[in-house]
């Protein structure tokens, strides 16, 4: 009998079909213009992936505890003494099992719709074969990484995922920003994959011999199901190593993930299309961040001291991203920002001990970001600015945009029963259950309850800028009206998933898939009373945020600082991002450039110094030497009679004498 | 034939040799310089002449083979040394040697 679970084995297809989308646009796509060059074929693909992806994690769904690994060994090294005493393997395969169910779920529904939206947003731009190509690489690589069931398969997924983050963020290339924020994008998040890359061979190095089946590395370094993380319990011994090695990865995350101090590529990865940044967003490039993570603290483990830096970093970043998108007055930076905050809330329930809860979050979160981010998209089409100041008044002739917003923004801001609230909830009362525990992660948990605060109230500052009031308050925009249906569809299905995604967590079958995905550990938390004052306080910070908003900006209000505040040099410092992107550009423009000049110097004076110095002593002193030769032939004769001459010298005096003196035969 | 006096014999090829040394350092004419090269030479093979009948029998009949070989490549030295006179003076019009240092470089 054929059943949906067979499916599993054929997860492959996913990044099969956008591969093979990936190929057929960007090799055809020119001769597609019919077919909106190409983007209707990927559109085509991404529905296929969607189809399969779907019913893949349907299944998963009926039947929440099952682990699907299907695997080749691409080759087997025969046991040898040494590192690897039981072998070495490298496989290929793709594992189905909750996360990863729950994660294709994501990534697919998210990529069909950007990829939908794509067709009406992007219509008017050149080089379009070269853009549905890309995404769906892009698409192909993140479902990859999604069901990869070893960590270099996962490497190698994550690298291509860095890789076509690059392409996109620079799509307008022609703009030298563009291309800056590519740059930026793939050398900072470079720095965490070094880090992930020594995680590895870390555990590489220690881990050969342990693990199931008599050696991690005979085995594949195939992630591997157990009741507790096997690494962290077969390993007790090496607890610094392992300490080092979860350090690592939380590097490499936070690389990708944009955390703290990592963050500062996100915000300028705004200049590539607002649909690349929907999908980096919500469910590709910075979602692989978080996913690493979770996966490395299921299955491998994290150490105590890991954990504690995993919740600092999430926790401080959270609040961190939210003061700076207080004041921006970029609509799509407002979100980036909000981004970065979301994910640290992500991290933080990693770092506690709850992957499922992170995940959990990142679920709901994927589509409140990716419908904030194509309504923004829908705005930014409308009136061809990002300005948040030169908007208002959109929401008479932008209705769906504006209800859009307005559901993701609730979600965003926690307000239930939108997705937001749910996963948020469960993320604060995670980490609030481990605090008698841990008092360490106390003034994390504050900053992350302090952060709702601020995040309702920048989206709806947002919101209120852009949708209220009366008309724009830049009259030269030109007259806003609703894209075409392929814009408006997304927006809509984003909007049923923002309210009902978090709904999710009372189906049975749901909560079955995070219980089976943390195996015994990171339960999410059960709801008591506890629980609800802290949720009555987080939605109380989120009404108030909201108010705060209204008060400020409602009514197409604008709020002006006075130029004598007091608060006026926060404001700079906040609309200066910290000054991180100016102290980073000063570390590469003074710090390595002056190791750069004194390396230079040593080069230049030093080396070549002795090297041209050795040069110049040979030829000055073979000038002196040439100018013995006169080309009078009486001179040379002078110089063999003065040497015969002192041949008979040395021959009949000196010779005698030093034998005299010193003896000899 | 031991009852040679030694000192006459070298020292008048000695003389010879300074002479010839000395001729050689100081002739700037061509042919000059060649006669001092020979009068040199000379002084060699009469040392070669009176050492060979020093030592008399079979054994210096070596030293009179060498001084009569030594002769015939006196010969041809100045053979040679006078075709070069004659290409120098077809040359430079002159055969002053200190003027011909072309070959310097």
């Amino acid at each position: 009998m054929v059943s949906l679970a067979d499916l599993f084995g054929y997860a492959f297809l996913v990044p099969l079909l956008m591969v093979l989308s990936f190929v057929i646009v960007g090799l055809a796509g020119t001769r597609l213009k019919r077919f909106e060059w190409g983007g209707w074929l990927a559109v085509g693909f991404a529905g296929a992936a969607l189809v399969v992806g779907v019913l893949i994690a349907a299944a998963e769904l009926m039947d929440p505890s099952r682990y699907t690994n299907v695997q080749f060994t691409w080759f087997h090294l025969p046991a040898a003494p040494g590192v690897f005493p039981n072998g070495f393997s490298l496989v290929a395969g793709t594992l189905v099992d909750p996360i990863s169910a729950l994660m294709l779920l994501v990534v697919t529904v998210v990529g069909f719709l950007v990829m939908l939206y794509s067709i009406g947003y992007m219509h008017h731009d050149h080089g379009l074969p070269r853009y549905y190509a890309e995404l769906s690489l892009f698409l192909a690589a993140m479902s990859g990484l999604v069901i990869a069931n070893n960590l270099f398969e996962f490497f190698l997924f994550w690298e291509l995922v860095g890789v076509c983050s690059y392409f996109l963020i620079g799509f307008y290339y022609e703009k030298p920003s563009a291309s800056s924020a590519a740059k930026e994008a793939f050398l900072v998040t470079r720095v965490g994959d070094v880090m992930f890359l020594l995680g590895i061979f870390i555990y590489f190095y220690y881990y050969a011999t342990t693990g199931p089946s008599g050696g991690w590395a005979a085995n594949g370094f195939v992630f591997v199901r157990g009741t507790t993380p096997f690494l962290a319990g077969a390993m007790g011994g090496q607890s610094t190593v392992l300490t080092v090695a979860g350090i690592m990865i939380l590097g490499g995350a936070a690389g990708k993930s944009a955390q703290f101090p990592l963050h500062v590529w996100l915000p300028d990865a705004m200049e590539g299309p607002t649909t690349v940044s929907a999908l980096i967003h919500a469910a590709t490039m910075v979602a692989a961040g978080v996913y690493l993570l979770a996966v490395t603290s299921l299955f491998i483990g994290f150490t105590s001291t890991d954990q504690l830096a995993i919740v600092a970093v999430g926790g401080f970043t959270t609040f961190f991203a939210a003061t700076m998108a207080v004041v921006h007055p970029d609509i799509k930076r407002v979100i980036a920002y909000s981004t970065i905050s979301q994910l640290g809330y992500m991290v933080l329930a990693v770092g506690a001990g709850f992957a499922m809860v992170g995940l959990f979050h990142l679920f709901t979160h994927a589509f409140f970001k990716a419908l904030l981010f194509l309504a923004a998209g829908s705005v930014i089409h409308a009136v061809g600015t990002q300005d948040l100041f030169k908007m208002g008044g959109l929401r008479k002739s932008m209705r769906v945009t504006a209800a859009a917003f307005a559901i993701g923004g609730l979600a965003l801001a926690g307000i239930p029963p939108f997705a937001g609230f749910w996963s948020k909830d469960d993320v604060l009362s995670a980490v609030y259950s481990q605090l008698p525990s841990h008092p360490a992660y106390w003034p994390f948990f504050v900053l992350a309850v302090a952060a709702v605060f601020l995040t309702a109230y920048y989206i709806f500052r947002a919101w209120f800028l852009a949708f209220s009031g009366d008309k724009p308050r830049d009259p030269t925009l030109p007259h806003a009206h609703e894209g075409p249906w392929v814009m408006q569809v997304p927006l809509v299905v984003l909007s049923a998933f923002a309210v009902g995604a978090g709904l999710f967590i009372f189906w049975p079958n749901f909560q079955g898939l995070l219980l089976h995905g943390a195996g015994a550990a990171g339960i999410p938390p059960v709801y008591g009373p506890a629980d609800l004052a802290l949720s009555a306080t987080s939605v109380f910070l989120g009404v108030a945020g909201i108010g705060l908003a209204w008060a400020l900006w409602g009514h197409g209000k604008v709020f002006v600082l006075a130029d004598s505040s007091p608060v006026q040099p926060l404001r700079r410092l906040l609309l200066n991002r910290y000054y991180f992107k100016v102290g980073f550009d000063w570390i590469g423009a003074k710090g390595v450039y002056t190791v750069a000049r004194a390396a230079d110097f040593v080069d230049r004076f030093v080396i070549d110094g002795t090297v041209h110095g050795f040069e110049r002593m040979f030829a000055e002193l073979s000038d002196r030497l040439r100018r013995i030769q006169t080309g009078v032939v009486s001179d040379y004769a002078a110089y063999v009679v003065a040497g015969l001459i002192a041949v008979f010298v040395l021959l009949l005096f000196v010779a005698p004498y030093l034998v005299a003196k010193f003896g000899g035969g | 034939m031991s009852g040679l006096p030694i000192v006459g014999f070298v020292g008048l090829s000695a003389a010879l040799l300074a002479v010839g040394i000395f001729g050689i350092l100081t002739r700037r004419n061509f042919i000059l310089l060649l006669i001092a090269i020979e009068i040199a030479m000379n002084a060699g093979i009469l040392n070669f002449v009176y050492f060979a009948a020093y030592t008399g029998g079979t054994a210096g009949l070596t030293g009179q083979a060498i001084a009569v070989v030594l002769v015939g490549f006196a010969a041809t030295e100045v053979a040679v040394g006078l075709a070069i006179v004659l290409a120098l003076n077809r040359l430079r019009g002159s055969i002053n040697v200190a003027e011909a240092t072309e070959l310097r470089r």
